[in-house]
């Protein structure tokens, strides 16, 4: 279809192309994923298309084949907050634009969709990664008190930040408050019990590390995306930042911290 | 011993599991999410015990876990990112950074007569640390370096 694409056609094309990719982007998707799903989404509408990706904004030049129109726009992304559902669905969606010819306002609908999709129950949430924080003490050898300790920890914890993204506090600021309750309740626990071990005072901050965006910017580092690895290893040093000052503070109020 | 072993592939399933749902991924991914980071965590575990280095270990663990992910990628048609992601994390050097922090707090306070001894030991766990967490990266990252593939989905 569409070989010869009216200007407000490639225009509406552009800024769906655009929504993709940032929605992509905050949901924690890498770049060579980013660019295959917009060149994806772009080639089954027929359009050739140029994008720059940096973290916080994206720049899209889309022209049909025989450049009689081009359109050129930029969008920021959203807030960054890990969501695998939708790079999922995303993904899932960019086949089936290619497979069924679907139109703009087809994957718009289905962008709309998948942003509304439901994310799991809170108390779900809570009391799974709380689980998964006593994993961690369990597979650092801690006893069963600790892992109890480590729950309660991470519930507490996982909870702040929570409430404080709710309340639109610094995205690094949340965890630190985090990191400074969960350590806080471990470290209490460690100094007035000699049955709870050092194991669920480093468990119980594990929630919080920043695995996606390292992992991210290793991937993007290698495929020769340099500046978006460095941009995301950093942010990932900061987010280890205020984990290590939350825990230091914590800490040095329960005087743990032999000097 | 055995027991021991698979209650720890218990332990790496559950946390997996936890950030799986922290990451908010499909339900339908959950199941291969908890088997692929079992068998990841469990093939580290298992390297380690045949005395290999910690970090050969991980990488050992992750790249098995990067081409899981890619097998239930074919089966449950999600990017292979979001099983491999959750399932490496439970491997995530965490007493290693730890240590590594409290090593830079302390060095960063007055030294005395410790000093090059935490010094020592601060630089030994942080490249641990650091080493550890490239090699799951890789190891996440090779499936999809060997095989050469833009993306795991054959186009028709």
């Amino acid at each position: 279809m569409a070989e010869n694409h009216s200007k407000t056609e490639l225009k509406e094309l552009g800024q769906t192309l655009l929504r993709i990719g940032a929605h992509l982007m905050s949901a924690g998707a890498n770049i060579q994923r980013i660019r295959k799903t917009v060149e994806r989404v772009a080639g089954a509408f027929g359009c050739t298309i140029d994008l720059l990706i940096t973290n916080r904004a994206l720049m899209i030049t889309i022209s049909d084949d025989e450049v009689t129109h081009f359109h050129s726009g930029l969008k920021r992304t959203l807030p960054h907050g890990v969501n695998f559902r939708v790079v999922s669905g995303i993904s899932r969606m960019s086949w089936c634009v290619v497979d069924n010819n679907w139109t703009i306002d087809d994957v718009n609908a289905e962008i709309d969709r998948l942003i509304a999709l439901p994310h799991y129950p809170r108390l779900l949430i809570l009391g799974v990664v709380s689980l998964a924080g006593a994993s961690f003490c369990r597979l650092f050898g801690g006893t069963h008190i600790d892992m109890l300790v480590a729950f309660g920890a991470t519930f507490l914890g996982l909870f702040v930040r929570q409430e404080s993204m709710k309340q639109n506090f610094n995205a690094y600021l949340c965890i630190f408050f985090a990191a400074f309750t969960s350590s806080l309740i471990a470290s209490i626990c460690v100094k007035f019990s000699a049955e709870v071990h050092d194991q669920a005072l480093n468990a119980c901050v594990l929630y919080l590390i920043p695995g996606v965006p390292f992992i991210n910017s290793f991937s993007d580092l290698i495929h020769g995306n340099i500046m978006n690895g460095i941009v995301k290893s950093v942010h990932g040093l900061i987010i280890a930042f205020a984990i290590a000052m939350g825990l230091m503070l914590a800490m040095q109020i329960c005087q743990l911290l032999v000097l | 011993m055995g027991y021991f072993f698979f209650e720890k592939g218990i332990w790496f399933g559950s946390a997996a599991i936890g950030f799986a749902i922290l990451f908010n991924v499909p339900v339908r991914t959950l199941r291969y999410i908890f088997i692929i980071g079992a068998l990841g965590g469990l093939l580290k575990t298992l390297l380690l015990w045949l005395g290999i280095n910690v970090i050969v270990s991980s990488l050992g663990g992750a790249t098995l876990a990067g081409y899981m992910g890619v097998f239930a990628a074919h089966d449950k048609h999600a990017p292979p990112m979001v099983f491999s992601i959750p399932s490496v994390i439970p491997m995530v050097p965490g007493v290693f950074a730890y240590r590594m922090m409290l090593g830079l707090i302390k060095l960063s306070i007055i030294p005395d007569e410790n000093y090059e001894k935490v010094l020592s030991e601060t630089i030994s766990n942080g490249l641990n640390a650091t080493f550890i967490l490239l090699s799951l990266a890789l190891g996440v990252a090779i499936p999809l370096l060997v095989t050469r593939k833009e993306s795991v989905k054959k186009a028709k």
